[in-house]
């Protein structure tokens, strides 16, 4: 067994244990009048929104951004752009992600909201997709480019019908390492007002409600595995199947 | 008042902020390879071993670490105790997985032949396996502070030391004068010590690295 399969099996199982778990231990109990008005099922559905709505606009922000810029950076008439766009994305990573988000909270008024959480934290997480494209489109065998030219596929037909197939595993891989930054990263989107299941976490902190506290936690790190898990489900099953 | 009139008036307290951050993360991560090189020693010779600690390492990973910090709050109180523990835990999976790869990739004649000329078990591990491992081992250990220097940040919201503070002053302080000042410095100086740390780590594998491995 490797390690990949130890996590396939035993995540969702300890997902499970821990979410399971908090939520027999919160709820059996009695809770007092300021738990439950955190502790319900609204607000904690609305947590779990917001956490899940972040984490999928950040992905999306990231695809929509690193995938493009990937393949820009791979065509022969762009080869220069590659170490620009990666030097960029290496700042994003190597910054730590709640000081970007505080100053573009702060670029941007102060106001906060989901679309002022999105941008710094999907600049955070677009190394690994963008790194993958790239590595994924050179890693191709030039022969194969060459046999698609060669048998009088366009430039774009090879792309889209060879290398991009070719390069899938890995954008895939880069994918799943992006999602489970962005999932991370939005426990922060508190402190911006955008809500996620940092808020419960928050709560708890700053009102000493420990259930409040652990349930956030708890909650945050079970749907964080769980995108891990999910993104290891999609790389197994959307890779093309004859380059498995 | 610009960024760097405010480093230069501040710099009292900033400069301590910042020598407490490198610490705390170096610190950690000294902790976390003593650890790692440990649990990898004791694994690597067993593929199930080797994959259930990089399975176990990699999961702690994936728990978000304000979730992390959060839920050892209530364990171990505000302040060091707790953010040294969620560093550690967080450092673990670059150095055990490098931990494991190094020691795996020792050619097994290299060993033998320490066995064949005498070397009891432990002296071939700790003179022969551990010395040609280091490279891999250090190279976690980099990617593992430069981890770090991010997390750390998040500590100060229990209290922990380091330039964290400097962004959580900004966020409260926001539409103050001062808040964007603080938040710039916070995030910068994280960057700029990462980078000076990185310069530490190459200098330290010029110096630690066995000369018939560097190549």
């Amino acid at each position: 067994m490797t390690a990949g399969r130890i996590q396939f099996w035993a995540q969702p199982a300890a997902v499970l244990l821990i979410v399971g778990g908090v939520l027999v231990w919160v709820f059996s109990g009695e809770l007092t009048a300021t738990e439950r008005s955190t502790l319900n099922a609204t607000s904690l559905l609305t947590a779990l929104k917001d956490h899940l709505l972040m984490t999928v606009v950040v992905t999306a922000i990231v695809v929509a951004v690193a995938v493009p810029a990937g393949i820009v950076a791979t065509r022969p008439w762009a080869r220069f752009l590659a170490p620009v766009f990666l030097a960029v994305a290496n700042v994003g990573q190597a910054a730590p992600a709640l000081g970007v988000l505080v100053l573009w909270f702060l670029i941007t008024g102060a106001s906060g909201g989901l679309w002022v959480a999105a941008l710094p934290l999907a600049f955070y997480s677009l190394l690994p997709v963008l790194r993958n494209t790239i590595v994924g489109i050179h890693q191709v065998d030039p022969s194969l480019v060459d046999a698609g030219r060669g048998i009088g596929m366009s430039a774009s037909g090879v792309l889209w019908r060879v290398e991009l197939p070719l390069a899938v595993p890995l954008i895939l891989a880069g994918l799943r390492t992006s999602l489970v930054l962005a999932v991370g990263t939005a426990t922060f989107g508190l402190f911006v007002n955008a809500g996620g299941f940092g808020l419960l976490i928050d709560t708890g902190y700053k009102l000493n409600l420990m259930k409040v506290l652990v349930t956030g936690s708890a909650l945050a790190a079970g749907l964080a595995l769980l995108v891990d898990w999910a993104g290891a489900v999609m790389e197994h099953r959307f890779g093309p199947k004859g380059v498995r | 008042m610009n960024v760097l009139e405010y480093v230069a008036d501040r710099w009292d307290r900033l400069s301590l902020q910042a020598f407490l951050h490198v610490s705390a993360v170096v610190q950690c991560t000294v902790l976390a390879a003593l650890l790692g090189v440990a649990i990898g020693v004791a694994v690597y010779r067993s593929p199930a071993g080797s994959a259930l600690a990089t399975a176990l390492a990699s999961t702690i990973l994936t728990i978000p670490s304000f979730a992390l910090l959060a839920l050892l709050i209530p364990v171990f109180g505000l302040g060091a105790d707790t953010t040294v523990i969620a560093l550690v835990l967080y450092a673990l999976l670059p150095i055990v997985r490098n931990t494991i790869v190094g020691l795996g990739g020792v050619d097994p004649a290299v060993s033998d032949a320490a066995r064949g000329i005498g070397m009891s078990r432990f002296g071939v591990l700790t003179r022969v396996e551990l010395r040609l491992a280091w490279p891999a081992i250090l190279a976690g250990m980099r990617v593992a502070t430069q981890m770090l220097m991010g997390i750390a940040v998040i500590a100060a919201y229990a209290k922990g030391p380091g330039l964290g503070s400097e962004v959580f002053s900004g966020l409260a302080n926001a539409g103050s004068a001062n808040s964007m000042n603080q938040a710039l410095t916070g995030t910068i100086g994280v960057v700029v010590l990462a980078l000076l740390l990185d310069g530490v780590y190459v200098l330290v594998n010029r110096f630690t690295v066995s000369r018939g491995v560097r190549g």
